[in-house]
């Protein structure tokens, strides 16, 4: 078990930085979610950190200790790959022991460790069963086991449950979650999909074009996103620009919003609106036109036209239902709902 | 099932193919079964009878046995020489190089092997005769004078017949290897796997249809070879292929020439029946 | 990164293994002693004599326009029959496919004696006919292997939509498959070709005496003793050849990829 760390991590390639100048601390024993884009270079992190990619600059630190020398099959990591990567010639079990078999554990211990990991991700009967002959789901828990198996310091995921359809998706996401808190191993969890990343991380950290622009919590990223781009990539936001005045943020239509100075736009999430037929009270309210409604069982989007731009309010289906299908609404919000912007 | 047109159709496609190698391939083997049974060639006025004379001494004549025992071992010779270099060039055009130069390697490894068989041979002969191109190479680095002549021996023979199949178990090795994903190989390096581990445990089992495939487009042939034997051998030529040749060219005796034959073909035949399984398993 | 170099170092060793003897045999084409002896003095007598040589000439002849006929045949046939296997389902169709290993399984040594008898029972003389039949039989399951792969890259619907369209089977095959299918079977028809113009060991029992194949000459001219135009006329060959597979190679990648 062990923390980890990247300072000043640089990787191009052909001119291009894949990474550019990142820095992050990864606990010891925590969930950390890397989250960006295609092409934002959250891979390309997990392998340097794995080894498989050598960084133009920059260190990777293991348990303090400096890695970026030290070769891949040294660095006693455990790796889930977004194939699973499964050996097709050997069973589950001899799949699961391999890593044991290069580190020269014997017979009946190996034999006993293979037994308990394989308990813990509830595959115990399918141990002499070659990988072709499983499910999906089945495949993803035994290239867990294979990964943990070995009691590596910290565990790397890329993309592991991306191959799979959703309902066992979700059904995979608690599993990961059960399965980590209970080796307590450090771990990185690359993904592209933001829900999983906020559903299952400690923290997150959202790269994007190489570099790092936010890392925390994920409700303290998800309350105060720093710019615009992740306040719109970590779940949905309404960003309103507008002019600065003295007072704060002069929106189109007359409304000013009190924000601390050098606020450009702010930004509001859906499900923070509240929507009236008749002027309502609040100081942050602007009025637009009402032009659509999407039906999604309990909750409920509402799609509306602001000065050209299209803005999105969500609420339960049946506190809506007494608005019109077209036509004016107020749009409205508690201050402290209010996410302040600096692009 | 298929209509009527259709079959029509199927038949007028696949006939003219099926027909020629009926005629040109298969009655020819049936044709020489008949022959092996014959006592002498039934034509010119001759007179012929059927005998198992010819089986009797293909298989019991101490020569002939002891020539095959030599076939085959040339055979194991020249496919593990060729499965031993091979193996690791497969391996490194698979996994170490790639794009374009992947390509042209790749190519440039397999033309060789397009060329007339004939002739690579001869140029082996060149270079491997004494005052040849070998001789005066090695005479050329050493300070004192050597004759190197290894031309008419069993090691000229090994070295012609590697020469010529050894593409074969490149291109065999270079298919499964190519066939193997790159994350598995990254997955065994996370484990901890150095590359000798890797090899052994991943790379050779998961190459291994390419392994057997090459071995029997190696074996088979070079089992049967004479030609090879005939110019690189001389007298220290003789193979079950040579002799087979002598009975159809020399000796005129056809009939003990297509009971060796079949001798030979029934070898084949028992060698592709075990690996077939596990090449078609590979599939 | 030392098993990287190992790597390149072991490949270069095994190519300059593959090479070598093809550039010795081609310098000492030009080299003026009769007897392949160093030391090296260029000279083009040799291919100067070879244009003089009856005999290497017209086995070449010989040799060049038996190829030419059965790379017609082998690749009609073949990609005739490559239609069918892509075209319909039937029983049997795995057994046709195993059957045409045979041909190329089988020692040549052993398919050319077996088509020596043969002819001979059938009253069929050694000679030009003999060795063409001989080597289409030998060329076309290469000639199904290379179309059939073109093949895997065709799309069927391709050739129902033209049916439901209201054409013909034959209109089909000309305008929709064949167009298509062009790089596969002229790069079969070099294999074809090829597998023809190098081929020895089935020539040799089938050529009669006095009308050979080049390299049914070039074998009795090597047990007979050198002359230095058989080591011309090879590196010729092996030059050509070689050409002709590095043609075939191209075009059936770049046909792909159109």
């Amino acid at each position: 078990m062990a923390e980890v760390r990247v300072e000043n991590l640089t990787k191009r390639y052909a001119g291009t930085p894949a990474l550019d100048d990142v820095t992050l601390d990864f606990p010891d024993g925590q969930f950390f979610g890397l989250l960006g884009p295609s092409g934002s270079g959250k891979t390309t992190l997990l392998r340097a950190i794995a080894g498989f990619v050598t960084p133009d600059a920059g260190r990777v630190l293991m348990g303090g200790q400096p890695v970026e020398h030290v070769p891949v099959e040294s660095r006693q990591i455990g790796m889930v790959f977004q194939s699973y990567a499964l050996f097709p010639n050997m069973t589950v079990a001899e799949n699961v022991r391999f890593g044991l078999d290069v580190r020269r554990v014997s017979g009946p211990e190996a034999a006993r460790r293979v037994g308990e990991v394989l308990d813990l991700v509830q595959l115990r009967p399918y141990a002499a069963r070659k990988p072709h002959e499983l499910s999906g789901g089945q495949r993803q828990r035994v290239a867990m086991a294979r990964a943990i198996v070995t009691r590596p310091r910290v565990l790397l995921l890329d993309e592991p449950l991306s191959a799979l359809d959703k309902s066992l998706r979700l059904d995979m996401q608690i599993e990961l979650r059960r399965i980590q808190r209970e080796v307590g191993i450090t771990t990185i969890f690359v993904t592209h999909d933001q829900e999983e990343a906020l559903t299952l991380s400690d923290r997150i950290g959202i790269l994007r074009d190489g570099r790092l622009i936010a890392e925390g919590p994920p409700r303290a990223v998800y309350a105060a996103p720093p710019d615009a781009f992740t306040a719109r990539f970590l779940g949905e936001a309404n960003v309103l620009t507008g002019t600065p005045e003295p007072g704060g943020l002069r929106l189109p239509g007359g409304t000013l919003i009190a924000v601390p100075q050098g606020t450009t736009a702010v930004a509001v999430r859906p499900e923070h609106i509240a929507l009236s037929v008749a002027e309502p009270a609040a100081h942050n309210r602007i009025q637009a036109r009402l032009v659509g409604r999407i039906f999604a069982g309990a909750m409920g989007t509402c799609v509306l036209d602001w000065h050209g731009q299209q803005l999105k309010v969500t609420d339960r289906d049946q506190d809506m239902a007494h608005l019109p299908d077209t036509g004016p609404v107020w749009l409205s919000w508690a201050d402290d709902k209010t996410i302040g912007l600096k692009d | 099932m298929l209509a009527r047109a259709d079959r029509g159709r199927l038949a007028g496609l696949l006939a003219p193919a099926y027909l020629w190698l009926t005629a040109a391939v298969f009655l020819p083997l049936s044709a020489m079964l008949w022959f092996a049974f014959l006592t002498d060639v039934p034509f010119g006025g001759r007179e012929a009878s059927l005998t198992l004379d010819n089986f009797a001494r293909a298989l019991t004549n101490p020569t002939y046995r002891i020539l095959l025992g030599k076939s085959l071992e040339l055979g194991l010779i020249v496919t593990a020489l060729c499965a031993l270099i091979g193996f690791p060039c497969a391996l490194v055009l698979a996994k170490a190089i790639r794009g374009r130069a992947r390509e042209a390697l790749f190519l440039l490894v397999i033309l060789p092997f397009w060329s007339n068989s004939l002739v690579r041979i001869f140029s082996w002969a060149i270079v491997l005769r004494g005052n040849g191109v070998l001789d005066s190479a090695v005479n050329w680095i050493s300070p004192w004078p050597v004759d190197v002549n290894l031309m008419f021996s069993q090691s000229a023979i090994v070295i012609g017949l590697v020469h010529s199949y050894l593409p074969y178990m490149i291109l065999t090795c270079y298919l499964a290897l190519q066939g193997i994903d790159d994350a598995l190989i990254e997955a065994a390096r996370s484990l901890g796997a150095g590359p000798l581990r890797i090899l052994w445990r991943l790379l050779i089992p998961l190459a291994a249809p390419g392994l057997i495939a090459g071995a029997v487009l190696i074996f088979v042939p070079v089992v049967g070879s004479f030609m090879e034997p005939r110019i690189l051998g001389g007298r220290v030529g003789t193979y079950f292929g040579t002799v087979i040749e002598d009975q159809f060219i020399a000796v005129f005796n056809w009939p003990l020439g297509a009971a060796l034959s079949f001798c030979l073909l029934a070898v084949v035949l028992v060698i592709l029946a075990i690996a077939a399984p596990v090449l078609r398993r590979a599939a | 990164m030392t098993l990287r170099i190992a790597g390149r170092l072991w490949l270069a060793l095994v190519l300059f293994f593959l090479y070598a003897p093809i550039l010795a045999m081609a310098a000492m084409s030009f080299n003026a002693s009769p007897f392949y002896q160093l030391p090296f003095t260029f000279s083009t007598e040799w291919y100067v004599k070879l244009a003089g040589n009856a005999e290497i000439l017209a086995a070449s002849w010989q040799s060049v326009w038996i190829a030419v006929v059965v790379t017609v045949i082998a690749t009609v046939l073949g990609t005739a029959a490559s239609l069918a296997f892509f075209r319909y389902k039937f029983p049997g169709k795995r057994l046709l496919q195993a059957l045409l290993f045979p041909p190329i399984a089988i020692p040549w040594l052993i398919t050319g004696t077996a088509m020596l008898i043969f002819f001979f029972a059938i009253g069929i003389p050694r000679g030009a006919p003999a060795v063409i039949v001989g080597h289409v039989a030998l060329a076309v399951p290469y000639v199904i292997v290379v179309v059939s792969a073109r093949l895997a890259g065709f799309d069927p619907l391709l050739e129902e939509a033209a049916r439901s369209l209201g054409a013909t089977q034959w209109t089909i095959t000309r305008r929709v498959t064949l167009p298509f299918l062009a790089p596969g079977v002229i790069a079969g028809g070099l294999f074809a070709f090829a597998v023809s113009f190098d081929q020895f060991v089935v020539s040799y029992f089938l050529a009669e005496p006095g009308d050979m194949t080049l390299p049914v000459l070039i074998y009795t001219a090597i047990r007979k003793g050198f002359t230095p135009e058989i080591n011309a006329i090879s590196t010729i060959i092996i030059v050509v050849s070689m050409l002709v597979m590095l043609l075939a190679a191209r075009g059936f990648r770049f046909g792909g990829d159109r």
